[in-house]
């Protein structure tokens, strides 16, 4: 089965990032680091091998199932959070206004800056 | 809502909470597919909805039940590793653009940090609250890491996730209209950079380029953000 073998390779990135996080002590995430490697690993292959690519397609596909348990928890804090919702809400949503602006605004002044070279 | 006899039964396996999510993500999904897939409604805002219906419906406590969705819930370990495919496959498209980008993407990902934040702590929100919003522009599964790391609730940040994705999906096309924008790889790379995931399906439906500018997106502020915010967390904090 090469999805198992791919799956390994994910589960050893992840490890290896464990490892990194535990000796170091660096505040990052294992999982942020262990993508990284797989990227740095694939790159030095040249090729994504058919066995990375049948483990890591379903798992992609189905990011949106593995975070459901985790996010239906905002429903059942509701009271917990009495108070604050309208600082949350308007921080995250004015927040992203203006950060959408940023973004667009920034990036076509570089990218003429970068054409007119 | 079931007897207390039969919950403790259920329970007593992680395999109750594991059919309950799979249920509750396929009947989502084939309702999102009836209604044709609008974009105001993302697939995972359903299926939440969904599952937390199922939950109070049956009573059964949501600490119970995330405890055996765990079995699930492990995966997204290794389904955060598997993301680094797709950036490999978009590394052509960064050696293209990449000035721009190395100059726009470490501005945009830190000011949305800030301006969230800094919204949410002068209307007086809790130290809690605000480092659980923190990586609200990050893909779910690198942000729930940099949530744990930083000592945050990973529920309130989901919600937050869901918020930021549809909030950054109506923002960039009213923005991109306003500013006479209509080059896909712009469009694309700001949905990605604010609306994570969301933001990025939202781009695929746009076109190719758009959704893979997005995707490109979506992972460069993953990884900025969780190399950077925990360090700067550090020295903020």
């Amino acid at each position: 089965m090469p999805a198992l073998n791919g799956f390994l390779w994910l589960l050893l990135c992840w490890l290896a990032g464990e490892l990194i996080v535990h000796f170091t002590g660096m505040p990052i995430s294992s999982g942020g680091i262990g993508m990284l490697l797989l990227c740095a690993a694939l790159a030095l292959r040249g090729r994504v091998p058919a066995s990375i690519a049948a483990a890591a397609q379903p798992l992609i596909a189905l990011l949106a199932m593995l975070i459901m348990p985790g996010a239906t928890g905002v429903f059942f804090m509701i009271d917990q959070l009495a108070g604050q919702w309208t600082a949350i809400l308007t921080g995250l949503i004015a927040g992203t206004l203006l950060s959408v602006i940023t973004t667009l605004w920034l990036l076509q002044r570089l990218m003429q800056d970068d054409h007119a070279e | 809502m079931l007897s207390e006899a039969l919950i403790q039964r259920l329970t007593a396996t992680p395999l109750f909470a594991v059919a309950l999510t799979l249920a509750a993500y396929l009947i989502a999904m084939a309702i999102l597919k009836r209604l044709g897939r609008p974009p105001w409604l993302p697939a995972i805002l359903l299926a939440t909805l969904t599952l937390t219906g199922a939950l109070v419906l049956t009573g059964i406590d949501y600490t119970t039940y995330q405890d055996g969705a765990r079995w699930l819930t492990v995966l997204l370990g290794p389904a955060t590793v598997a993301l680094g495919m797709p950036l490999y496959q978009q590394i052509p498209r960064i050696r293209q653009l990449w000035r721009p980008l190395a100059i726009c993407l470490p501005v945009s990902a830190s000011l949305a940090v800030v301006y969230a934040l800094g919204i949410a702590w002068l209307m007086g929100a809790s130290g809690e609250v605000i480092t659980s919003l923190a990586a609200k522009s990050v893909t779910a599964p690198i942000a729930m890491g940099i949530t744990r790391q930083l000592g945050g609730n990973v529920s309130l940040l989901l919600g937050a996730l869901l918020v930021t994705g549809v909030a950054a999906i109506a923002f960039v096309s009213l923005v991109a209209r306003l500013m006479n924008i209509t080059d896909e790889r712009l469009i694309g790379f700001a949905l990605g950079v604010n609306g994570h995931a969301l933001g990025t399906v939202r781009a695929f439906e746009i076109g190719p380029t758009a959704g893979a500018f997005a995707s490109l997106g979506m992972s460069l502020t993953g990884i900025f953000t969780a190399l950077l915010l925990p360090l700067a967390w550090r020295l903020v904090g």
